[in-house]
């Protein structure tokens, strides 16, 4: 059987100078996480009624929606400002029309809570049927503002507890300065990809805290993998000085972490073409994630234990158990 | 690493068949799958935005459960001082705490006692010494009454469970639906009904308390000093309460009352007799009541009573006669629809308290179908591009047996999502993408150990060995903080980004186990028929 692995091209024993990078790295991160505090402190982010509480539907006209229309009649209705956006029609549904999505802006029932906004809806959806003709409401989405509190607080929440757990983990599994080195290039990740979403104004909403957690979980992933070979080649090489144990470590690493990248990317791809507007945002934090994630714990999360001093030799205990 | 003894072989291959039984069902059309045994008709759970349906948070107005009772408390203690013949000099509740004050102090010695005595335990049926309520003397004439913290949560505990059972009679009074309804935190009810369509005649019925009663009207509806007073000020005589005509007007009423909505044994819809349009809802008195009314009304002959619907008089008629039969109907500006409409709420009971939709998520089946058919597409096409690349990276050797292993993770996670009956979401299927793309990389981690091990000149058995060995740590550690992280979410997530959770923490558990475990079996069956010389990677 002739073989063609493509994996053979990849060099055995590749020597990319990792860790020599690092200032221009520790440069770049920086100043990305200062434009994305800048962004987010200044531009903020495009929230999903998920987190603002709010109304929206989207309907299908039966026909190519008169966009303008739609809008004359919300605000003569008393909604002005309400959102109003085509959607192209999802493939192999058989809709040859636009679907039209709104956020409805509520005036002064906007304090009044949750049975306000439904008293405003069923007006706006009358309104609308009497003006423009009946259509179908094929999502509708109504969150008061405490839900929407709640969810945000719970968000929050759900990434702060899930990068404490992280770190309690590795600094079970290794060294304090891994647990600390990963849960820093954590940080860098999730504060790139909020600046990332403040840049795009791409709907900030509940799945994308989901996608935050995932990518958590990838970046880990890819720091784990080469922390657990700095680990092995710390006991292994015990006279290399460290920068070069982890320039080595990044390298023999590397294979796996490009192919992995790609496998990955490729799934995400997919998703973000094919999976529908639904996923799109999800999809595309991915993306970024795997970006950022794989940048992070070549260029953060490693050169991070030389600067947080890393000891050799005292304490690799676990190490020791696998080779036996 | 490489030896595995029968009964591993026998486990994990046992694994697989479960699995891969458990997963087949939702490939078969589903009127093959009736023919199946009970065990095997479990499919994957659709959430809500994938099949359609409506999802609603509702909001229970708890402080209206609480103010009644403090009435009732008020009408105990008024009770308690009229036995004892004493006469208060002011009786008030404010910030649910009722606050009172006798004429002269000897009254006090007499009154606290009998006062003590209205404590009843909250709940007989528990073992718990907790009571009602806590009467306390402030000065030698001042004492409050309060609600205690046991009795609150009482109250606050059966006024959501009778919220979700009246509920449940009136969205599904046929019992026929397949919905959820469940308490969700301390304070709120969650509706789920799948394929929902009538969404906006559900929410009327939410919004209806429906709380019926009988009152007698009071002479002074027909003074027009105390009419004005009542509609102006609000102000009513003692004992009385005014309501609000349907009509318009309104009417000053006895405010205690005998006859409510829990007398009423059965209603329907009906046309009143004589005419042929005028809707009209009748009803039946249970026992109790029939009797109740009957004495009421041979003793006010002439008088007139009110029907109030959730604190609107629907009606006033005079009473002509006795009513004994413990039957009757209302008559107000029914049309059929809504005579039919109010004679399914009566009958379901009236809401403990006012419910408020605080959250609500709708989604149109035609909206589920299209994200299915993206999501599956786009995991066909995710899963062929990923099976590909390994191929093309590790040959058709290797490439094959990360496939395999690939191929039998998303069988493994189709078993155990319909195993478990737990939901997929539409983040769900993004999770399982996700994991498609991930679940290669362990044995990516391993296959790149291997070539490294037999780069340093290993033959090829020792270097397989040393290979899945040495990648063991780093894999487990890996999945290990992933998981945790997907675990966290799942507790702390809510809905959708729940379904998410769980597949992605199923996706976890299974690429390890098909990555570590099954791929190895392969490598290790592989490597004692073919005893390789050298390694295709």
């Amino acid at each position: 059987m002739k073989d063609i692995s493509l994996v053979k091209i990849l060099p055995m024993e590749p020597k990319v100078p990792f860790i020599n990078m690092r200032v221009i790295a520790a440069v770049l991160s920086v100043m990305a996480i200062i434009a994305s505090i800048f962004l987010f402190s200044t531009k903020g982010l495009n929230y999903g009624i998920d987190f603002t509480g709010g109304t929206v539907i989207e309907i299908d006209t039966g026909a190519e929606p008169d966009d303008a229309k739609i809008r004359t009649v919300l605000t003569d209705l008393g909604f002005a400002g309400s959102t109003i956006q085509g959607i192209a029609p999802p493939e192999g549904s058989g809709i040859d029309h636009r679907l039209v999505r709104i956020g409805l802006q509520l005036q002064d029932e906007s304090n009044e809570g949750a049975q306000a906004q439904q008293q405003a809806l069923t007006r706006a959806v009358d309104g609308l049927k009497a003006e423009i003709g009946d259509f179908k409401i094929r999502n509708q989405e109504v969150v008061g503002s405490a839900v929407s509190g709640e969810l945000r607080r719970k968000g929050m929440l759900a990434v702060g507890l899930a990068l404490l757990m992280v770190l309690a983990y590795i600094w079970f599994r290794f060294e304090w300065q891994f647990g600390l080195g990963a849960v820093i290039a954590l940080f860098h990740d999730v504060i790139l990809t909020i600046g990332v979403f403040s840049l795009t104004q791409i709907e900030f909403n509940l799945s994308i805290i989901a996608a935050i957690l995932t990518i958590v979980g990838y970046s880990l992933n890819d720091t784990v993998i080469v922390y657990d070979r700095i680990r092995e080649n710390l006991r292994k090489y015990k006279k290399m000085p460290l920068p070069d144990v982890l320039n080595l470590s990044i390298n023999d690493t590397l294979s796996r972490t490009i192919l992995t990248s790609l496998t990955t990317l490729l799934a995400l791809l997919a998703l973000y073409i094919l999976g529908g507007a639904g996923l799109r945002g999800f999809s595309f934090a991915m993306i970024w994630g795997v970006f950022v994630g794989t940048y992070s714990s070549i260029f953060v999360a490693s050169p991070l234990l030389l600067a947080l001093k890393l000891k050799r030799g005292v304490n690799t205990g676990n190490a020791e158990a696998r080779e036996a | 690493m490489l030896f595995f003894s029968k009964w591993k072989i026998t486990l994990i291959l046992g694994a697989l068949m479960v699995g891969f039984f458990f997963a087949l069902p939702n490939a078969l059309p589903s009127e093959t799958r009736k023919d199946l045994p009970a065990m095997f008709q479990r499919t994957i759970n659709l959430g809500l935005d994938l099949q359609g349906g409506a999802h609603m948070l509702l909001e229970v107005d708890l402080s209206s459960a609480l103010d009644s009772e403090l009435d009732n408390q008020v009408d105990s203690i008024k009770d308690v001082f009229r036995e004892q013949r004493i006469r208060t000099e002011f009786l008030r509740k404010e910030n649910g705490i009722i606050s009172g004050r006798v004429r002269k102090a000897e009254d006090m010695a007499k009154i606290i006692g009998p006062l003590q005595a209205l404590a009843q335990p909250v709940d007989p049926r528990s073992l718990s010494q907790d009571k009602t309520i806590a009467v306390k003397q402030i000065s030698d004439r001042n004492f409050q009454v309060e609600i205690t913290e046991a009795n609150l949560e009482f109250i606050q505990q059966q006024t959501i469970d009778k919220s979700i059972e009246v509920l449940r009679r009136r969205i599904d009074p046929q019992g026929t639906t397949e919905m959820t309804l469940a308490r969700e935190g301390k304070t709120r009810i969650l509706l789920q009904i799948p394929g929902a369509q009538n969404v906006d005649e559900i929410k009327e019925r939410i919004n209806k308390t429906a709380n019926l009663s009988f009152h007698m009207v009071r002479a002074e509806s027909n003074n027009e000093a105390a009419m004005r007073l009542a509609f102006e000020k609000g102000t009513v005589p003692p004992g009385a309460a005014f309501f609000p005509e349907e009509q318009g007007g309104g009417l000053i009423v006895e405010r205690r009352t005998k006859i409510t909505g829990e007398c009423l044994k059965n209603s329907s819809e009906g046309i009143k007799p004589e005419t042929n349009n005028v809707a009209i809802v009748n009803f039946t008195f249970n026992v109790r009541c029939a009797r109740l009314f009957g004495e009421l009304t041979s003793k006010n002959i002439g008088q007139r009573f009110a029907v109030v619907l959730d604190e609107l008089i629907i009606t006033a008629p005079r009473i002509n006669g006795a009513i004994t039969g413990g039957s009757g109907y209302i008559e107000g500006s029914f049309t059929l629809e809504s005579a039919r409409e109010l004679a399914l709420l009566l009958n379901a009971g009236a809401l403990p308290a006012k419910l408020e939709i605080v959250e609500e998520r709708t989604v149109d089946p035609s909206l589920g179908a299209d994200s299915i058919r993206a999501g599956k597409v786009a995991s066909m096409i995710g899963l062929m591009g990923v099976g590909l690349f390994m191929w093309l990276s590790y040959g058709l050797r290797f490439g094959t047996i990360a496939n395999m292993a690939l191929s039998l993770n998303i069988i493994l996670i189709a078993g155990a999502l319909s195993l478990l009956g737990s939901t997929l979401t539409l983040p769900g299927i993004a999770g399982i993408i996700l994991t498609i793309g991930m679940a290669v990389d362990a044995n990516v981690l391993i296959f790149e150990r291997i070539r490294e091990e037999a780069h340093l000149g290993r033959p090829p058995v020792n270097a397989i060995e040393t290979g899945y060995r040495r990648s063991l740590a780093p894999i487990l550690d890996a999945n290990i903080t992933t998981l945790i992280a997907a675990i966290t979410l799942y507790f702390v997530g809510s809905g959708p980004v729940r379904g998410f959770a769980v597949t992605l923490a199923i996706g976890i558990v299974m690429s390890v186990f098909t990555a570590v475990v099954v791929a190895r079996l392969i490598t290790a069956t592989w490597l004692r028929r073919k005893r390789p010389k050298s390694l295709p990677i």
